[in-house]
């Protein structure tokens, strides 16, 4: 049951992040220039590479979990990004940024409670996955007594 | 019979001289800038009531008309999409396209973004115009904001087109390259918009 859970879970993580990258890589390069730039965060010269490369970096992430290839760096690893996206999103609902997330490509409206939710629920499942990977890894070997 | 036809055009030409002499033409394109020939056309959507309106055409248009429009890589076009929730965003188009027809619009457009803080409050729009056009002019937008019905017929144009484009906020900027309509939504800041303009003009 656990594992099937596991399965599951690594799936839908996957499958955020795919999402994620492709709908952004749908629209033009600039749109999501504009959303990084409306986060105040990252100077002028930064948006045009983030914005051209983190879509791709999402998109790799997605189908690295999809894999099960080294499954707990990987969940450990988009754990550690929806932290970062969180942390920032938070931020700037505090100083009452007008920020368009574009999280999943534009149009997705201003930043409220509902976004900042659906962010700790993703941030939720990847900490999840990450956890019952380890676990799954840290199993004790019991010794063959007939290797001497 | 031919000679006579030779004269023809030279004749036009002198009949129309005086007509246009001493008199600065009111262009009907006063909201589009640059060569039509340029590679890419940059259609701006605009509110004159939205501060990111407002940040837009005082900080990235100047740059925007000197490095692209001017020596002929882009031109440009100005679209009024009044947001519903702006009050006097209507007015301030108005305004600026009675401006448009007396040969002022560059002028007065600045100066309603420039001030839109003050005209905001109350809409006293005709009050920051009047401060940068002459007299005789200021009474002739006054005299086309009252009184011409056609005035927002552009504005009308400008709207039915932005719905096209399926528009949801201003500013939002549509580049037009080999036919094809791309949107963004949002301000751009100016080293992304040179970028992707510079991307769009070498595929040209």
């Amino acid at each position: 049951m656990k594992r099937i859970l596991l399965i599951a879970g690594q799936i839908l993580l996957a499958a955020i992040f795919i999402y994620a990258g492709i709908a952004k890589l749908r629209e033009p390069w600039p749109q999501f220039a504009v959303a990084i730039n409306s986060f105040q965060l990252v100077p002028l010269n930064w948006l045009e590479p983030l914005a051209k490369y983190v879509p791709w970096a999402e998109l790799l992430l997605g189908l690295w979990v999809l894999s099960g290839f080294l499954l707990r760096w990987s969940a450990l690893v988009t754990s550690a990004v929806l932290a970062f996206f969180f942390a920032v999103l938070i931020r700037s609902y505090a100083m009452g940024l007008a920020v368009d997330c574009g999280c999943f490509g534009s149009g997705e409206g201003p930043l409220g409670p509902k976004r900042l939710a659906e962010e700790a629920v993703m941030l939720a499942l990847a900490l999840a996955v990450s956890i019952a990977a380890f676990r799954r890894r840290q199993v004790p070997v019991t010794p063959d007594p007939t290797i001497a | 019979m031919r000679t006579l036809l030779l004269f023809v055009p030279v004749l036009a030409l002198l009949a129309q001289t005086p007509a246009t002499k001493g008199r600065p033409a009111p262009a009907k394109n006063f909201k589009e800038m640059g060569s039509p020939n340029a590679p890419v056309t940059l259609e701006v959507y605009a509110d004159y009531q939205c501060p990111m309106c407002r940040n837009f055409f005082l900080e990235v248009v100047p740059s925007l008309i000197s490095d692209y429009v001017t020596p002929g890589k882009v031109r440009l076009i100005h679209r009024d999409f009044p947001l519903p929730m702006h009050a006097y965003s209507k007015v301030a188009a108005r305004y600026a396209n009675a401006a448009g027809e007396v040969g002022v619009y560059d002028v007065v457009a600045n100066q309603i973004f420039k001030t839109q803080n003050e005209w905001e409050q109350n809409g006293n729009v005709d009050g920051e115009v009047a401060k940068v056009v002459k007299p005789a002019e200021m009474l002739k937008i006054r005299e086309l904001v009252k009184s011409d019905s056609h005035l927002d017929d552009t504005v009308t144009a400008d709207v039915a087109m932005g719905n096209h484009d399926n528009l949801n906020q201003t500013p939002t900027l549509v580049f037009v390259s080999h036919g094809k309509r791309t949107k963004i939504d949002g301000a751009l800041p100016y080293p992304v918009l040179k970028s992707y303009l510079d991307q769009l003009i070498a595929k040209g």
